[in-house]
């Protein structure tokens, strides 16, 4: 901006300068029409007055003080930094004799009126033209020729209004032509331009064929990449085709709209370069998944783009034609280095990935391309009128833009083989693995079904073995349980006091030399201790048997107590006592209880014990044994022993009784009947034993 | 003299106590002699004998019942005469009261009355009766206390889950208690091995028995057993097995 306040100060000072030495004998060009010498440079005899702001109105302006002003001419396209309203005034004489038409040609300017002055100081609008006002076809090229016709010897004032918004400004060099030196100039400027064109419209015709590659190709892969890829070559196909407006006398598309190239000026280049470019190599390089840092990077500036574009429409909108142009240079510069940081990482993040070298020599290319324009604008324009006209194509720049076309394409060929490769891999895959599938499902069911049958057999084997392992323990335990119903048989009925008392008292009479009853006692004993091993080791006995065992042991016992008990065996004369099967020693147990309580009863002196077998049914056997002592019931109530010591003999002998009816299904039946219960006169102990007959 | 009386319910038993004691133990006088508890005890009030040869079982009760009815005389010495110890074989044996089984050999007759006789001269603690009475009364087996007897007149009494394990000592018993003290017995380590065998013990090897509730831990892998009292001692190979079982069975 400082530069711009300056040289405009610059300006200033030379056109004040100039009003001061202006040569008033230029003030009117005389000329013979007829005779014209060629290109006749009009600079100094035209008369400048600028108008800054456009104040001054038709009226004004013939009154208006016009100087000499050389410096408002240029004959290169210039830098001026502001737009530029200025009124130009031509005095001409014709000398010469036939009223013969010029040609006035002062540039191609954005807005430009012709006038000319009548003899009453009015303006009269001859023709109004300019690159933002003319839409007509490729004839408004001649509209910049300006004609003067002048009769001959007279003399005429005109005037020509420009208004040049944009701030770089084209050539303004007054010239004047007759028609056959205008006729040359024409052919030489078509010739000049033709060559532009011809490149351009080449570079088109490559880009319309990148496009249709892109959608074609997106047709059969719809991928994003392919769509960024494609509007950013229509960006830059309808920029370059927009570039052809501004080509003198050549034809174009665009011209009944001769503002929409200065609307896809700047912006196209950002939403080409920077805005498709981000999105595209975001979709392309599939950042999301590879770089996802570089994917938010690149989303941020495209998004920030966006919005640049958006403002730079506005400023045009606004006619500030300079501001994008500076905005465009900013980001140009902002960018340089950045995007070499960006090449620099995505490089080294997937350095053997082919899509990023696509990727990368295409944006390089175009980078080195835009910069090497840059330099050599540089030069020629200086530091600021490059930056001015950077986005201007060179044939480095179209070079570069063709490059990065080529690579991107190139790459997204590379990026569909891949896709496809990825695709027969993945079929192939998949093919082998249905088929891996099929032979591992085949064994699986061939594994599962030896499996079943290995099972199976495991099973059978398992419960054979489970049934025989259970009849071994049902047997042992059956065993088990008959040993020890065996064992209690004899330990219930050997009464081991009764043995070692028995002996005791055989002691006692050896001592006393009683030898008689010491050997009849003896013997006695020694015949119940061999029938008592002889019966423990059967089940079943004769009545006879069990009643001699009876006799025996109640005849021992007698001799133990002193005759201090009586005993009685009382049997029904119908039983056949030989024939007869019982239990081995199912009584004893109840005797030597009768025998034991029998004695307690203070007031009978003489234990009484009366054993009775009666045949109650043909097939029922009864065995009564009945004491006098004092019952059952008191004699439990007499035990003084604490519990943990009471004697278990006769629920053995019930015991006893329960696991014979289950061994041998004999159903004998246990009662103890309490005397007293019956009769109170009475006391002492029945036990009644039903023994069923086979 | 020692003044004696004959407690049982059958009359050859008390001839042939008395027969041999005329015999062989001339020391002994007998004074009386009683056919059932309510009588005996009578006759030991009445005359208030030194030493007691007492039946276990009577028609109308037990020996114990004769020594828990005369708790208020003086005390006596008592021999109990039996035809069955297994019944009160423990109850007897831990409080350490003289038995004699039926029928009485001379051996053993005069053993227990010299040993009696020997107390009686030293006025030895009659503690052991208490002793007897306390097992009999608690029944429990685990809960009984013992009589160790030391030498001489001396004894030990201690409460028998308080024993670690027995050890073989040199024609004693070495028992090793759960505070790690030790006693000796005067009796052989067979002999308690035998008393104890249907107890909560176990015998780990040729000369040590352990209580199955003072093990913390069997290592069967190395053959060792470890006490709660911190004492390893090592199995032998052929018990392990069992120890085992027997251990998760008390478990």
């Amino acid at each position: 901006m400082t530069v711009n306040r300056i040289y405009l100060l610059f300006l200033f000072l030379c056109s004040s300068l100039n009003i001061f030495g202006s040569a008033p004998a230029n003030d009117t060009l005389a000329a013979d029409f007829s005779h014209l010498p060629s290109g006749i440079d009009l600079r100094p005899y035209l008369f400048s007055i600028e108008d800054k702001g456009e104040h001054l109105t038709l009226k004004q302006v013939p009154a208006a003080e016009f100087s000499h002003n050389y410096l408002i001419f240029h004959e290169q396209r210039k830098n001026i930094g502001k737009e530029h309203n200025c009124w130009l005034k031509l005095h001409v004489k014709n000398t010469g004799q036939s009223d013969s038409a010029l040609t006035f040609f002062a540039g191609w300017h954005d807005y430009m009126y012709w006038y000319i002055q009548d003899s009453s100081q009015q303006l009269h609008l001859l023709r109004q033209t300019g690159m933002m006002l003319d839409r007509d076809n490729v004839r408004r090229w001649e509209h910049y020729g300006f004609p003067i016709t002048v009769p001959p010897g007279q003399t005429r004032t005109f005037f020509l209004h420009i208004n040049n918004k944009i701030h770089n400004e084209n050539a303004l060099m007054p010239t004047l032509f007759n028609a056959l030196q205008y006729e040359g100039f024409r052919s030489s400027q078509l010739e000049f331009y033709r060559k532009e064109t011809v490149l351009v419209q080449v570079l088109l015709g490559m880009l319309l064929v990148c496009l249709a590659i892109a959608i074609i190709n997106y047709i059969q892969l719809p991928d994003r990449s392919y769509l960024y890829f494609a509007a950013y070559m229509l960006g830059l196909i309808l920029f370059f085709t927009l570039r052809l407006e501004s080509k003198p006398y050549q034809l174009s598309v665009f011209y009944r709209w001769p503002m929409l190239k200065y609307y896809w000026d700047v912006p196209a280049l950002l939403f080409c370069f920077y805005l498709m470019y981000l999105a595209f190599g975001n979709a392309f390089l599939n950042l999301q998944e590879r770089y996802p840092f570089m994917e938010k990077l690149f989303n941020y500036v495209a998004a920030f783009i966006g919005a640049i574009i958006l403002l730079c429409f506005y400023c045009i909108a606004m006619e500030q034609y300079h501001v994008p142009g500076m905005i465009y240079s900013y980001v140009y510069l902002a960018t340089l280095l950045p995007l070499l940081v960006v090449f620099a990482a995505l490089a080294r993040r997937s350095r053997h990935h082919p899509l990023v070298r696509f990727f990368l020599f295409g944006s390089l290319c175009f980078y080195i391309a835009c910069f090497g324009s840059f330099i050599m604008l540089v030069k020629p324009l200086g530091l600021i009128s490059a930056l001015g006209e950077l986005s201007a194509p060179s044939l480095l720049i179209i070079a570069g833009v063709l490059l990065q076309s080529m690579f991107f394409l190139a790459g997204l060929s590379y990026r569909n083989k891949l896709v496809h490769n990825e695709r027969t891999r993945t079929q192939e895959m998949l093919i082998k693995q249905l088929n891996k599938n099929k032979e591992l499902q085949r064994k699986l069911n061939e594994q599962l079904e030896e499996l079943v049958k290995e099972q199976t057999t495991e099973i059978l084997r398992k419960k054979q073995e489970l049934e025989e392992q259970r009849k071994i323990q049902l047997e042992t335990e059956y065993d088990k349980k008959l040993t020890e119903i065996e064992l209690k048989a004899i330990r219930a009925q050997i009464n081991p006091h009764f043995i070692f008392n028995c002996l005791n008292s055989i002691q006692l009479f050896v001592m006393q030399r009683d030898y008689e009853y010491a050997q009849k006692y003896l013997s006695d004993f020694s015949y119940l201790i061999r029938k008592t091993l002889d019966f423990s080791r059967r089940n079943f006995i004769s009545l006879a048997d069990e009643i001699a065992y009876l006799n025996t042991y109640l005849g021992l016992e007698k001799m133990r107590f002193e005759n201090k008990m009586e005993y009685e065996i009382v049997i029904d004369p119908v039983i056949a006592t030989a024939e007869l099967e019982v239990p081995a020693m199912l009584l004893q147990p109840y005797v030597e209880n009768a025998v034991k309580y029998g004695m307690t009863n203070s007031s009978q002196a003489i234990g009484r014990l009366l054993i009775q077998f009666n045949q109650v049914a043909p097939d029922m056997l009864e065995c009564l044994i009945e004491d006098n002592g004092i019952g059952i019931n008191r004699s439990k109530t007499l035990r003084t022993l604490p519990k943990h010591h009471q004697s278990s003999g006769m629920e053995i002998s019930f015991n006893r009784a329960e696991l014979l009816n289950k061994m041998y299904n004999t159903g004998i039946h246990i009662y103890v009947i309490d005397k007293s219960e019956n009769n109170n006169t009475e006391s002492g102990t029945i036990v009644r034993i039903l023994i069923p007959q086979l | 003299m020692i003044k004696a009386v004959i407690i049982d319910d059958e009359r050859n038993s008390r001839d042939i106590i008395s027969l041999m004691l005329e015999k062989y133990c001339p020391n002994v006088q007998i004074a009386a002699t009683a056919s059932d508890c309510a009588g005996g005890i009578e006759t030991i009030r009445r005359h208030e004998p030194q030493l007691v040869f007492l039946d276990l079982e009577m028609p109308d009760g037990t020996g114990f019942d004769v020594l828990l009815g005369t708790q208020e005389i003086p005390p006596f010495e008592a021999v109990f005469v039996t035809a069955f110890e297994k019944k009160f074989l423990h109850t007897i044996r831990f409080s350490e009261v003289e038995i004699i089984l039926k029928p009485i050999d001379r051996e053993s007759l005069m053993a227990a009355v010299e040993k009696i006789a020997s107390r009686i001269e030293a006025q030895a603690s009659t503690y052991r009766y208490k002793v007897l009475l306390d097992n009999f009364n608690n029944g429990h087996n685990i809960n009984m206390d013992l009589v160790i007897p030391a030498g001489g007149n001396e004894e030990h009494i201690i409460s028998l889950n308080t024993i670690a394990f027995l050890e073989a000592g040199t024609e004693k018993c070495v028992f090793h208690l759960n505070d790690e003290q030790q006693l000796d017995a005067e009796r052989s380590f067979r002999y308690y091995t035998d008393l104890f065998s249907t107890l909560r013990f176990f015998q780990i090897n040729n000369h040590q028995m352990v209580q199955l509730s003072q093990i913390s831990q069997v290592d069967a892998e190395h053959n060792r057993v470890s006490l709660k009292n911190g004492v390893k001692l090592e199995v032998a190979e052929r018990r392990k097995k069992d120890l085992v079982s027997h251990w998760k069975q008390y478990k």
